[in-house]
């Protein structure tokens, strides 16, 4: 008997079904090897494949999400999923199948959906009863990077203006050099006062 | 961009601390942020909730934020601030789970 497990987010559920891993000695509820795997939409086609669509789907989501945020043009293309935006409010999913003669899906969601699908991800992530592979988003691993990167800048934002301050000083100041002669000015008062 | 002459910059701990309360309200609200992201889509038929949060939206800025900023006057612009509101929504509607607080920082540092 295998062992299936349902999240749901407003009108979005996501179903596993697989078994424990006994060899591992876990537990009757946990599942460890999943055999299918459901991605309901409301008023859309069901989305169904194998273990080993489902991590890339959910980097394909994550990833778009973050793009869609961080200004960047939203698009995510692959050889199994691509993620278009038609606008702000609605993205277009092409779902590729593996089986030849098979013509790809399209659905049109709009930010409610996929908010909804991606809550329904990471509920399926934090889940103490299913374990999977996760992979590595290439883009949450530049994020350390990039506030390092911050710091520095601030580190470097903090310095530039007194730096140019002083620069700007002592520019200012020797251009007074050619205005002022203090041996032309001696000279001057030696010929008034010859004394 | 506030209401305010004092700029004390902003502790740790505060930051932390906003970010859980951040979190926590975007769970408790996450069905009305849902249903302004919707309304957004099909802006025909649901402009009301649509037009009704943005009208108290540009009410707070007013009351809160220096008005005379540059920033400020763009948040306060319509056909402008629609692109902000939406992405910000998204923001807390992405992040409604334990991990939330997590990835609102790393939202916040790429923003």
């Amino acid at each position: 008997m295998q062992n299936k497990l349902s999240f749901h987010q407003s009108s979005v559920s996501l179903e596993i079904i697989g078994l424990p891993d006994y060899s591992n000695n876990e537990n009757k509820d946990q599942i460890s090897i999943i055999s299918q795997w459901k991605l309901t939409i409301v008023d859309k086609p069901l989305i169904e494949g194998k273990i080993e669509h489902l991590g890339p789907i959910m980097d394909a989501f994550y990833i778009y999400s973050n793009l869609l945020i961080k200004n960047e043009i939203p698009i995510y293309e692959s050889k199994l999923i691509d993620i278009k935006a038609d606008n702000l409010h609605i993205h277009n999913i092409v779902l590729k199948s593996s089986k030849a003669n098979v013509k790809p899906l399209v659905l049109k969601i709009g930010n409610s959906l996929l908010s909804d699908a991606i809550n329904c991800f990471d509920q399926l992530n934090e889940s103490p009863k299913v374990r999977i592979k996760k992979t590595d988003i290439p883009t949450q691993i530049p994020k350390k990077l990039k506030f390092g990167l911050n710091n520095k800048v601030k580190f470097f934002n903090f310095l530039i203006p007194p730096f140019f301050a002083i620069c700007s000083l002592i520019l200012f100041s020797s251009s007074f050099i050619y205005f002022y002669s203090p041996f032309e000015n001696i000279e001057k008062k030696e010929l008034t006062n010859p004394e | 961009m506030r209401k305010s002459y004092v700029k004390n910059n902003i502790k740790v701990n505060e930051f932390e601390a906003l970010i859980k309360i951040t979190v926590e309200m975007s769970k408790y609200l996450y069905p009305f942020i849902r249903e302004i992201l919707k309304s957004k889509e099909d802006i025909k038929e649901n402009s009301i909730i649509w037009n009704d949060f943005n009208k108290r939206f540009i009410e707070l800025i007013k009351e809160r934020f220096n008005v005379d900023s540059i920033r400020v006057k763009k948040l306060l612009n319509q056909t402008e601030n629609g692109e902000i509101i939406i992405k910000s929504l998204l923001i807390l509607s992405f992040c409604i789970s334990n991990q939330g607080c997590q990835k609102l920082k790393n939202f916040l540092y790429d923003f």
